[in-house]
């Protein structure tokens, strides 16, 4: 019997090792060289996992390993706040800075020296200008992710632009149509450029003074992770990204870059609190103690309803803004809590991480807004707005795609194991469970597919076209029998759409989005609203995934 | 038909469908029941602690009147953890389609019991169908080869 296991297992691999890759090579790009001779430096596992025989003492076959070279041109300092008004002009640089990670130097990057980078808040409808700068030592791009502005300004580099080289620079005309809370980061080698520091807040502002229920604080977080060997960074692979089966999961969580976070608040506080997930891959399911949270708002607009939840749930590149009331004096844990799974144990097991701490004072809060926070709110003006698309919410899909992978070459071990870890698969993963194998595999290995249903063409031969002005349903479903299902944060490009169903169940509670979660196994319906023309990506947000070619272009046309 | 056939591309998807298996006072019965998401403004509903919580679709056939198998008004739904210890009480259930929730254990026994009132404290009455949630598939790998490290 364990020998017929193994005769399956190899024509298992047979199969898999079939694939074409793809050939995302960026070895001749400036700035990657690499770090030739380099000892690969090996990853830390989980508590209580070891790297499985197999895999002891391979590494990812990428050429060349990468991390910033150059001298750092100043130390990271905190965020400040940029207020721009209509017709300004902000200068933006990317620069080489230093940043002390746990107790030892590093180089990263950042924007204007700043990590995150700076809050740039502005008036609705606002328009300005962005004089970028590139001074590191990678080509770059910057994507200001969620607005729905002029398609040349939209920092897709291939797209819309070309990649910004080193010491070069682009102007972005930026017009802001939608109040709330957006952000910026790299759009070239975001596996690279985003964990180190490209990556920024923008919030627009509504003129009208009641657009949120009042609070007595605001807060903006920025939540992501690096994954660091005590306090080492592992290395990114030079010519091509390794961790491309999940994304580079960070075993450190940091809130606006620090790995700790503290707020004081007087008792009975309301604080909104605008949360940006920017990591690479994780998920985040984060909640303040018992204290009640209440959704407010997410990517492009206000939820028809205020609702209260137990935590908040980000896939990579969403945002969620959240009033949350905290009414004893005290310390209040701001935590991330998932189920994780030991796939070698087929075991869940409680994973929590603490963020940071909410100490609430003695002193009541002035003004007390505890009756305003104990209504839940209808927005009259989102209700009235999306009511004008429901008459195509029971429109057939006008595209279908789905979501899968192939993979060509991965180490033998791995193959054989994913290949039994078939029984079941969660429809979100939460954390790396599978550290080794995940590391392992490269773009050159693994290749991550949006297929079109109609065409069976993949990622860019993708020739989808919409009038400006329609309302397509778009069907993404995302394949369960792949060799490695996963959830996909799925964002557009530019434009803003409606999730109107998950698997056949229609969404009670709507809110505009440019970014969402598709589970394994889920078929996820999408309205969009196609009113930006341009050439618009649409793309999985897992850094390594999008730079394993998970991507297409979706054509707005003008009229 | 444009429509239904889309609606037939999600009713044949997905992993996490339970086949659901009748108990002996029923042996005519039979079901499917799959999870989706319960309802939630992140779409992915889960706990603060970082539980999935998720309804339960059902499709039942085959059931027989409760009265025809005791004294029995309505069948009920639990959720009941894989040692039985606790068990949650999510809805009725009859033929056709019905929709209870939600569950929010990692792995969980899913049964549906004849009582005889459909909101009662406690399960008491037979087992009419009963089935497994997906994750109960997890399997361990522990002692197979590819970990131990030995030839395979």
């Amino acid at each position: 019997m364990r020998g017929l296991v193994a005769v399956m297992l190899i024509a298992s691999t047979a199969a898999a090792q079939t694939a074409p890759s793809r050939d995302t090579s960026m070895a001749n790009m400036p700035g990657m060289a690499g770090m030739p001779g380099m000892a690969m430096m090996p990853i830390p596992m989980p508590p209580g996992m070891v790297v499985m025989p197999g895999l002891v003492g391979l590494s990812p076959a990428v050429a060349k390993t990468f991390l910033p070279s150059g001298s750092p041109e100043a130390s990271a300092t905190p965020r400040t706040v940029v207020r721009l008004k209509d017709g300004d002009t902000l200068d933006l640089a990317a620069i080489l800075v230093s940043e002390t990670i746990g107790a030892r130097a590093t180089t990263a990057y950042a924007y204007n020296a700043q990590i995150a980078g700076p809050l740039i808040r502005v008036p609705q409808n606002a328009t300005v200008m962005v004089r970028f700068t590139n001074k590191i030592d990678l080509p770059t791009a910057v994507h200001w992710h969620g607005v729905r502005l002029e398609n040349a300004s939209d920092g897709a580099p291939g797209l819309t632009q070309e990649p910004v080289a080193t010491g070069k620079g682009y102007l972005y005309r930026l017009h802001f149509p939608d109040a709330g809370i957006y952000w910026y980061h790299s759009h070239v080698r975001e596996d690279i450029q985003q964990p180190l520091g490209l990556y920024g807040n923008i919030i627009v502002d509504s003129p009208d003074p009641h657009y949120y229920e009042p609070a007595n604080h605001e807060e903006v977080l920025m939540l992501g992770d690096i994954l660091v060997n005590h306090d080492t960074l592992i290395p990114f692979g030079a010519e091509q990204p390794d961790f491309t089966l999940m994304g580079r999961v960070g075993n450190m969580i940091r809130v606006n870059a620090e790995p700790t976070y503290a707020l004081d608040v007087p008792q009975g506080a309301v604080v909104r609190f605008y949360l940006t997930n920017v990591a690479s891959s994780r998920t985040f399911n984060v909640s303040f103690g018992d204290a009640p949270i209440k959704v407010v708002a997410s990517d492009e607009s206000r939820f028809e309803h205020e609702e209260l939840v137990p935590s908040v749930v980000l896939g990579p590149a969403e945002r969620y803004v959240v009033d949350v009331r905290f009414p004893h004096p005290g310390r209040y844990a701001f935590v991330n809590a998932v189920q994780a799974i030991n796939h070698f144990q087929g075991e869940f097991m409680p994973e929590v991480d603490t963020l940071g701490v909410v100490t609430v004072g003695a002193t009541p809060a002035k003004p007390d807004y505890a009756a305003r926070f104990a209504v839940l709110h209808t927005n009259d003006s989102v209700v009235r707005d999306i009511a004008r698309y429901r008459s195509a919410f029971t429109h057939p899909p006008d595209h279908t795609l789905h979501l899968t992978l192939k993979t060509s070459g991965l180490p033998l071990a791995t193959v054989q194991f994913m290949s039994i870890d078939t029984a079941y698969f969660a429809p979100v993963e939460w954390v790396d469970g599978m550290p080794d194998m995940n590391w392992l595999s490269t773009a050159a290995q693994v290749r991550w597919i949006i297929r079109d249903e109609a065409s069976g063409k993949d990622n860019m031969d993708i020739d989808w076209h919409a009038p400006v002005g329609s309302t397509p349903v778009v069907r993404i479903i995302n394949d369960d029998r792949s060799f490695h299902p996963m959830q996909h944060p799925i964002h557009l490009h530019g434009q803003r759409m409606l999730v109107i169903a998950r698997d056949g169940v229609p969404t009670k509670n709507l809110v505009w989005k440019d970014t969402v979660i598709i589970p394994v196994g889920s078929a996820v319906d999408l309205l969009v609203d196609a009113s930006n023309p341009g050439a618009w990506m649409l793309h999985c947000h897992i850094s390594e995934h999008l730079e394993s070619g998970m991507m297409t272009v979706m054509h707005v046309d003008p009229k | 038909m444009r429509l239904w056939a889309a609606l037939l591309v999600v009713a044949v998807i997905g992993p996490w469908d339970m086949k659901l298996f009748p108990g002996t006072v029923a042996p005519g019965a039979s079901g499917q029941a799959r999870l989706v998401y319960a309802s939630s403004p992140f779409g992915v509903a889960v706990t603060a602690d970082g539980h999935a919580r998720y309804d339960i679709q059902i499709t039942a056939t085959g059931l027989p009147a409760p009265s025809t198998i005791g004294s029995y008004t309505a069948y009920v739904a639990w959720q009941a953890s894989p040692d039985l210890s606790h068990w949650t009480r999510l809805g009725t259930v009859t033929n056709g389609k019905t929709t209870v929730g939600a569950v929010d254990l990692n792995k969980f026994l899913f049964v549906i019991t004849a009582e005889s009132s459909p909101t009662p404290a406690t399960h008491h009455g037979p087992t009419v169908l009963h089935g497994t949630s997906p994750s109960g598939w997890l399997q361990s790998f522990l002692t197979h080869p590819l970990f131990r490290g030995t030839p395979q």
